[in-house]
């Protein structure tokens, strides 16, 4: 029921006039939505009444022969149904009959006395999907605008319009549960293969061609879906569906973790109705929808949707003046070649990340081996890619190509984004921004992929360092869909929106922060691994912390993930922090240990674990006293409440403009698990007064690290929330 | 002809033995690489090339017209125009001299020009009588049918002619390429020994000018591992002796022949890549001029004896440009094979030939050795068929600059019986 779009069907703009409009032709009845407030066509409750009383009437024409349903949205059928409406269930009872209302008019549709073809012409998600579905047919456009899914689960929830029986039924089992399960959304040519559309046509002649369509079928239902060997053996006995299920039950949980339940929900609701007909099944539906609809979980992935949907457009000035927004110029911002000086793993990452949006980049090193090493990252991610299927091979090649590399500033010269990525070492970067500035174009951008050197010096002394600014991507480059923008103290406004403008390009969510050591990201996520270092030294195993970490919800444990990183990197890391910040951010001896024993880490092989293939084992190395008496619960909170307490610090010091900021850049540049909203969002939900008292407590015991911040201590006292 | 045509840039892969290090790349790839290179290191906007043109002998049956496959993955933009051309040995002079043309006529402006070779990548073919029981086979529908159609393979048909070897054979003279070098050996009674002796030396120029060729030269990371760069030609063999060679049997005429795999060029993969422009907008480019084009030409010749075409072209080029050989500091004759080279610096230097084949009173001058090929050639250096033309002119003027001289001739024979000859010239000398 949902769609990227929906950002602009806010409540309160909703008119009682029609949306759907009648035409009819020669015998064939064309019914047309056309959402009159907005630019897109949503499904408000409003609308599925207004579509009531039109099948009402419709139900006893005897003069037709086929109706149509279109939209008379360029680009749009249905994005889904409104999610500000699904925002607001907040009862089993409401969901339940939330979904009731919707699949009674939809199987009026179904009931209709004449074929029924859906003409989609562009989105058609959730809730329009399912409108879609309970017609006979459905035809579409080539167009690359035509997007067809059920992302419900995305949002929490289970389609509730009838879609989780009636897609199983139009495609079997195999096809629709990794459609259902997985929210994904197809292009035309995919949904044609499947058999989620009957016919594709030319978008320019789409409804002409589905009115004669209408015409050569006449009354003649949809055909029996045709099932192949497989499908008889896997779908067609009780054997082959109980593996079936058992299988997509093992393959959820793998990437769920068990957080999530509406994918378990979807998956016992179809168990229970596939092959089944009647009102039955579909009420069963209804009660499956209901237990998701009111739930936190769904309201967090609600709640992280519209997040993610506002930070693709968000427009940003100056932190500090938060209060003056500013549109980006999305697009505008012409790239035709990347720079990128150095060429480590991150290096690497980005050229693979440039290249794949089909820029060219060049990678700049002064060491050739390390030039083979990046072209080797870029590579092995195109393969990855291409085994997935979600590359051709001929589209690897070409990328691949994009890519060059060299040992001096030729091909970086001509540039437009020259993105720096060596050794966090301030002296070298300083002579990089130096060097760069003298050979690339007076307007190029210079970006520095920092995790945590201060950007305006960097800039200093190098010509024009206006255009100086940092861009900070996530380790593995291609899957972390955040970036840091920093603005430095010189850089520009035009600066900083052409970086936003790019980074938006490469597909990444933009946060910009304030040039403070760590920026937001990391000095949050510094002092939870280094909390984690703390609990070890004091004796609680490593297994343990992971473990109560990804019970959390953690994509990762804090003690693995400093091994991942790099204890080196991490390392170094803590240190610029502890430079800055001082004793609040000491870092762990076990930590300062690690790193003189030459431990790298998972790169290494060796680091708080040891790794052999894909096992992992407690190092001996480390010093692991004996057992403590801390509990799950402290140790959790320990490690959460100082990254809450840090965050509100940001706020207090403007590194940031919003608590909101701070939840998209833990969640997408952390993994922090969505379905708490983000570490804001799960402060809230906790209490902050509670959280004081728990920090006062702390501060008592482990030191003043956990002193409570004044924000935070404010805010507690007000019986207030991040969130305002 | 009132404008200068020049070389603005150039650049070349290494020269690698066919079936090793680029085994697995095909000649589009070595192509496309060394042309993006080429225009990331002179600083070329893309956007100002208007033709990519791309001699290539064993065209890629995976990328028809090779030079538009080079051109798009090398980031020359879509709206710009690319063709392959085909002279044999000669094709990267062809693609030199067309761009020449193609600026001349006002058709182009700027022309990257060069050669494509994968020789480890020619395919083998199946006889017709096999292919046409594969064509059967494909149209075969119920298995009974596909398992009588399969029954009527029998072994030779599993023994396919080696694309290669077709393409170095002449079908009208009805010679190999070797074979056409074992009738200048004997027209012009050239020993084994002098063959074995001009080999070695190319063999000893290459391996002394390594420093110096890599100053044309890219060098490359190679897929999958992209460990260690290949930076250096691998024809030449360290330490070879006179010994060596002269144990080697002959490869063409097993009895009586002198032309062994030791003093004929190798079979090699490789890329080269030039900037062809006008000297005003190589000026306005920024681009260094190399030197210009003074003019060129091509000839046709008795294919049983294509190893004298560089004679019959460098006549045609003298009477065309008026060039005097003894003002020319450097020449490049390719090594397709030493006897064939050795036939050609008889023949320059000889009265009754220039009276019986070139209508001259005298001889056309001479060649000292100490000019020619000064980092060796062709069979030390390989000889990619395609390429060759390209890198000949590549590393004459790489060396004019090196010796601050003005002047070189440069030119190949031609499997078919034709040579072609390019007269060079550095500006400001």
């Amino acid at each position: 029921m949902t769609n990227a779009n929906l950002g602009a069907s806010a409540s309160g703009l909703r008119s009682e006039s029609n949306a759907w409009k009648l035409t009819v032709e020669d015998g064939i009845g064309i019914l047309t939505m056309d959402h009159p407030d907005s630019e897109v066509n949503v499904l408000t409750s409003v609308h599925l009444e207004q579509l009531d009383k039109q099948l009402d009437a419709l139900k006893t024409r005897t003069d037709l022969r086929a109706l149509l349903f279109a939209s008379a949205k360029k680009k749009i059928f249905i994005a889904g149904a409104d999610i500000n409406e699904i925002e607001k269930i907040s009862t089993p009872d409401d969901a339940f009959q939330a979904a009731e209302r919707g699949k009674v008019v939809f199987q009026k549709i179904e009931d209709l006395p004449y074929a029924t073809i859906c003409v989609i012409n562009g989105a058609c998600l959730g809730g329009g999907f399912e409108l879609a579905l309970s017609c006979w047919y459905r035809v579409a456009s080539f167009s690359d605008s035509v997007k067809i899914g059920l992302p419900e689960v995305n949002l929490g929830i289970l389609p509730g319009f009838g879609g989780s029986i009636r897609l199983p039924k139009l495609i079997g089992l195999l096809k629709s549960l990794p459609l259902i399960l997985g929210g994904s959304i197809v292009g035309a040519q995919d949904a044609f293969k499947k058999g989620l559309v009957d016919k594709l046509f030319y978008e320019q002649t789409l409804l002409q061609d589905a009115i004669q369509y209408a015409k050569v079928l006449g009354g003649i239902h949809h055909p029996e879906r045709k099932q192949s060997l497989q499908d008889k053996l896997l779908e067609g006995t009780s054997f082959g569906r109980d593996f079936v299920f058992s299988q997509a039950r093992k393959d959820v949980l793998k990437k769920t973790k068990g957080f999530y339940p509406a994918p378990f929900e979807i998956i016992k609701l179809i168990q229970s109705t596939y092959g089944k007909t009647g009102a039955q099944v579909y009420k069963e539906e209804s009660h499956a929808f209901s237990k998701l609809g009111a739930t936190a979980v769904s309201k967090a992935c609600i709640r992280v949707f519209f997040l993610s949907e506002r930070y693709k457009k968000k427009g940003w000035s100056s932190v500090k003046n938060a209060s003056a927004p500013k549109a980006q110029p999305a697009g505008s911002f012409q790239v035709n070649k990347v720079g990128v000086i150095g060429a480590g793993v991150m290096g690497g990452g980005i050229a693979h990340l440039v290249s794949s949006k089909n820029i060219p980049v060049r990678v700049k090193d002064i060491d050739t081996k390390a030039l083979g090493g990046a072209l080797k990252e870029a590579y092995g991610l195109f393969k990855a890619s291409l085994k997935r299927r979600k590359l051709k091979p001929h589209d690897m090649t070409r990328q691949m190509n994009l890519i060059s590399t060299g040992l001096t500033y030729d091909g970086i010269k001509s540039a437009d984004v020259v993105i720096e990525a060596v050794v966090e070492n301030l002296d070298i970067k300083k002579k990089v921004f130096k060097e760069l500035a003298s050979v690339v174009g007076k307007n190029t951008i210079l970006a520095s992929n920092t995790s945590s050197l201060p950007v305006t010096q960097m800039a200093a002394g190098c010509e024009n360092p206006s255009r100086v600014v940092g861009l900070h991507f996530f380790n593995p480059v291609n899957r972390m869909p955040l970036v840091e923008v920093i603005r430095a103290e010189q850089t520009s406004d035009e600066t900083l929106d052409k970086t936003i403008a790019f980074s938006r390009k490469l597909g990444k969510t933009v946060i910009v922060t304030e040039d403070k050591p760590g920026f937001l990201v990391n000095r949050l996520l510094l002092p939870y691994l280094n909390e984690a270092a703390l609990l070890m030294e004091e004796g609680l195993d490593p297994e343990a912390i992971d473990r109560i970490a990804t019970q959390f919800g953690m994509p990762m444990g804090p003690v693995e993930l400093v091994d991942q990183v790099g204890i080196d990197v991490g390392y170094k890391v803590a240190h610029i922090l502890q430079d800055a910040f001082g004793e609040r951010m000491k870092v762990a001896s076990i930590l300062e240990s690690a790193y003189q024993k030459k431990l790298l880490g998972k790169k290494g092989g060796k680091g708080f674990y040891l790794y052999d293939k894909d096992k992992k084992y407690r190092n001996p190395e480390i010093p692991f006293t004996a057992k403590s008496g801390i509990s799950d619960e402290t140790a959790l909170k320990r490690m959460m409440y100082i990254m809450v307490n840090e965050a509100a610090r940001c706020l207090e010091e403007k590194v940031i403009d919003s608590a909101e900021t701070v939840d998209v850049g833990m969640i997408f540049g952390t993994g922090f698990p969505p379905f708490r909203g983000g570490l804001m969002d799960y402060a809230d939900t906790v209490g902050l007064a509670s959280i004081v008292e728990d920090l006062q407590a702390f501060e008592k015991q482990y030191g003043s690290r956990f002193a409570p911040c004044k924000l935070l201590v404010e805010l507690a006292g007000q019986n207030k929330k991040f969130r305002s | 002809m009132t404008q200068n045509i020049v070389i603005a840039g150039g650049l070349r892969t290494p020269f690698i033995k066919a079936w090793s290090l680029f085994d697995s790349v095909g000649a589009e790839q070595l192509g496309a690489w060394c042309l993006r290179e080429l225009v990331e290191r002179t600083g070329l906007n893309p956007a100002v090339v208007d033709e990519v043109i791309v001699g290539c002998v064993g065209q890629p049956a995976n990328a028809a017209n090779v030079a538009r496959v080079i051109a798009l993955l090398g980031g020359i933009p879509k709206d710009k125009k690319a063709y392959t051309v085909h002279r044999n040995c000669a094709s990267g002079f062809e693609a030199v001299t067309s761009a020449y043309e193609k600026i001349i006529a006002g058709q182009d402006e700027v022309v990257i020009a060069g050669g494509a070779e994968s020789m480890s990548n020619v395919p083998l073919f199946f006889s017709k009588e096999a292919q046409a029981i594969f064509m059967k086979l494909g149209r075969a529908k119920t298995l009974v049918q596909k398992l009588q159609v399969i029954a009527e393979f029998r072994p030779k048909h599993f023994s396919p002619v080696a694309g290669l070897m077709l393409g170095l054979s002449d079908p009208v003279c009805g010679l190999n390429m070797g074979q056409t070098a074992e009738v200048l050996a004997k027209k012009f009674a050239i020993s084994r020994k002098a063959q074995d002796d001009f080999a070695l030396a190319s063999n000893n120029k290459t391996i002394a000018a390594r420093e110096r060729l890599r100053e044309e030269i890219m060098p490359i990371l190679l897929p999958p591992k992209f460990t260690d760069a290949v930076q250096d030609d691998n024809g030449a063999r360290e330490n070879q002796t006179i010994d060596q060679l002269a144990k080697l049997k002959p490869a063409f005429e097993r009895n009586t022949g002198s032309v062994t795999a030791g003093n004929s060029s190798q079979i090699t993969d490789g890329a080269c890549m030039l900037i062809v422009t006008t000297e005003e907008k190589a000026k306005a480019l920024g681009l260094e001029i190399m030197g210009r084009i003074v003019g060129y030409d091509y000839a046709g010749c008795e294919p049983a004896e294509m190893g004298m075409g560089p004679v019959f072209a460098i006549d045609r080029l003298m009477k065309r440009t008026g060039v005097d050989l003894k003002s020319v500091d450097l020449f490049e004759i390719n090594e397709a094979f030493s006897a064939q080279v050795l036939a050609c610096l008889e023949a320059v230097k000889s009265k009754s030939f220039a009276q019986q084949f070139l209508g001259r009173t005298e001889a056309l001058g001479e060649i000292p050795l100490e000019k020619l090929n000064v980092n060796g050639g062709g069979i030390a250096l390989g000889h990619p068929v395609g390429v060759s033309g390209a890198r000949l002119i590549l590393t004459a003027l790489k060396e004019l600059k090196r010796r601050n001289a003005k002047r070189a001739i440069v030119s190949l024979c031609i499997g078919g019986g034709q040579g072609g000859a390019v007269l060079l010239e550095r500006c400001g000398v």
